[in-house]
């Protein structure tokens, strides 16, 4: 059609006929682009290690439980990648078989503090003035007892021997931030209509809560929950590392950790340094998302 | 909170501090009675074996076991305010006896930690924001996050192996050589490791919050002011922002006391360094709950105070925060 409109008129110069409608490109983003800004290296990282672990079976070369009393304290070489030590056990196959039961603690943890910080919050926001305070007293006179304290009682008390009791220990201890957080938001939008609608028809408080509260304030404590699972993991190993936490048969990186005051006298440094490396990484990996997961506040320029 | 005079305010906290010292007494007491295990069976031993059951029947007795667990609190408690908490099932004697002795060192030593963490996390702090977003800037934050991240006590073990161990600069353990307790280049050189590993996992934790604080204060309207009549960054910095700053400098550090004293109980083990941390876990080990128990108490105790008296200090230093919702006993 419109070829045979220019082609009739084509003695004349036309203003603009050499238009065309332009259609740009579309701007897929390139790969680059897209993973710009986000923590690429440590969601790697961190992967890898998640997998191998999963996959410790395929990993280790060795039997992670068996004491080779023949090749105690020796320093990493091509039979055992990471060395092996004092008790003679292959420190490379335990990093991945001991990952398990540190990052489970880690994630488990994580989730008893979550259940319990945002119950407690929940709680406490939308409560009446006065049950809130008393609620809230309550929670800062066992948050000012020093964390350590309070778990060096319960451990006293209540041993914790294996990956669960453990994960419970350091997710009791671990709540009161989170659930301060929790309660600040609540209180926030406690009064807006649709939670007192919701409440008004007659929803429970934990239908309301699930419903309505949670998705609401679930963004504003992603990293606060995300970050506890490194500080589970911190506990935990901390605690394996003075001897109140996983007996050393429980393989975890913190009870390979409580070797370490041996490895001190024998000066074995590898003993020390390779899994505290594991554990500082995956820590800072950690972190590293939780952080993403902070929600960026947009400053304006400084005045300075 | 009504506005009301200092010296009531005062009395208003103590007679909460002694509220609260009675709760977590309580608490302690019923947790240690609910651990397993035969109080009978700890208190002596391998005796028990060769006891008759009048014999036992007798302690149980004497010991009060018999009573409810109520009456058994009262006696407690009321021992408790004559300095008695009962004998160390480990130590064999007195807690208080054994208690003494170290409050000093883990005081020592958490008192200079704490005064060089919050010195040097305002320098950084301020170094910070003079160089925001800057190559020092980001360069420091990265480093401080990772140190904040490592576990204190591997950051611990790892100084021993090498200034102890292999270069043999610092002693690895205890606070002094034995005989050399009033030396003080010999009590310095086994404060050196320690201190550096608190100073190292608490500083950046209260030098990003005083850096984040900061952030906001140089994007007010006073600093143009400041910055027109001629100030320089520095001066804009310590003379004005920070100084508006001090209150939340002075709250973060009143929360900041039980974090660092849950610090120098791991620091404290990790070197053998003799204070009542390396002891609360030592008792935790060998479930002596009496010493357990009165430890808890003193270092709860130094927390309540230490976070009373920062209160108070920031209510007359900040006149707002009187009628501030901020934590009130």
């Amino acid at each position: 059609m419109v070829e045979t409109t220019l082609e009739r008129t084509s003695d004349f110069e036309i203003v603009g006929a050499g238009w065309r409608h332009h259609e740009p490109k579309e701007q897929t983003p390139t790969l680059r682009q897209r993973l710009k800004g986000k923590p690429i290296l440590a969601a790697v990282i961190l992967l890898v290690i998640v997998l191998g672990c999963i996959f410790a079976p395929y990993i280790a070369n060795h039997d992670p439980a068996k004491y080779y009393y023949d090749a105690t304290s020796l320093a990493p070489n091509g039979e055992y990648y990471f060395g092996t030590d004092s008790l003679g056990r292959d420190l490379f196959s335990i990093m991945f078989y001991g990952g398990r039961s540190s990052l489970t603690i880690g994630v488990l943890g994580a989730a008893v503090v979550a259940l319990l910080g945002i119950t407690y919050g929940t709680l406490s926001g939308t409560a009446s003035d006065r049950v809130d305070s008393l609620l809230m007293r309550i929670m800062e006179l066992f948050g000012a007892i020093p964390g350590i304290l309070l778990i060096l009682i319960i451990t006293a008390v209540f041993p914790a021997g294996n990956v669960i009791s453990m994960s419970l220990v350091v997710g009791i201890t671990g709540w009161f931030g989170l659930a301060r957080i929790v309660r600040g938001e609540v209180r926030q939008i406690r009064n807006t209509e649709y939670v007192l609608y919701a409440r008004s028809i007659g929803g429970k408080f934990f239908y309301v809560m699930r419903r309505h509260l949670v998705p609401n304030f679930l963004s504003a404590i992603m990293f606060v929950v995300v970050s506890s699972v490194s500080s589970c993991i911190t506990t935990e190993s901390t605690l394996s590392f003075l001897g109140l936490g996983l007996p050393l048969d429980v393989l975890s990186w913190g009870s390979m950790l409580s070797l370490a005051n041996r490895a001190l006298i024998l000066n074995t440094w590898w003993v020390i340094i390779i899994p505290g490396l594991f554990l500082v990484i995956t820590l800072l990996c950690i972190t590293d998302l939780g952080n993403y997961l902070r929600k960026e506040t947009n400053r304006k320029s400084s005045n300075l | 909170m009504r506005i009301t005079s200092l010296s009531k305010r005062i009395i208003r906290r103590i007679g909460l501090l002694i509220l609260v010292m009675f709760i977590l007494s309580l608490v302690v007491f019923f947790l240690a009675r609910l651990a397993p295990g035969d109080p009978l069976q700890s208190f002596y031993g391998d005796q028990l074996d060769s006891m008759t059951q009048e014999e036992i029947d007798a302690a149980r007795v004497r010991l009060g076991l018999n009573d409810g667990l109520v009456q058994q609190y009262i006696r407690w408690f009321t021992n408790a305010l004559h300095g008695e908490f009962g004998i160390s099932l480990k130590h064999k004697q007195p807690v208080m006896n054994v208690v003494k002795p170290l409050i000093g060192n883990t005081l020592l030593l958490g008192v200079l930690a704490y005064a060089a963490v919050f010195g040097l996390a305002t320098v950084l702090a301020v170094f910070c924001v003079l160089h925001e977003e800057r190559f020092l800037d980001r360069l420091i934050c990265r480093i401080g996050t990772v140190f904040y991240y490592t576990p204190g006590f591997w950051l611990g073990v790892v100084l021993v192996l090498i200034f102890a161990v292999n270069l043999g600069w610092f002693p690895s353990s205890g606070a002094y050589d034995i005989g050399m307790k009033n030396d003080l280049g010999n009590r310095v050189s086994h404060l050196v490791l320690p201190l550096f590993v608190m100073i190292a996992s608490h500083l950046w934790y209260y030098a990003y919050m005083i850096r984040n604080k900061l952030l906001d204060e140089v994007r007010k309207d006073y600093v143009l002011l400041a910055k027109s009549k001629g100030c320089t960054r520095r001066q804009i910095v310590w003379k004005h922002c920070l100084r508006n700053v001090a209150p939340t400098i002075v709250s973060i550090m009143a929360i900041s006391i039980p974090h660092v004293t849950g610090g120098t109980v791991v620091v404290e083990s990790v070197f053998s360094y003799p204070g009542i941390g390396n002891l609360a876990v030592e008792a935790a080990k060998y479930h002596d709950y009496n010493l357990l128990m009165v430890d808890v108490l003193i270092t709860g105790f130094a927390v309540f105070v230490s976070s009373f008296i920062a209160q108070t200090i920031n209510e007359e230093i900040d006149p707002r925060m009187k009628e501030m919702e901020t934590i009130q006993w």
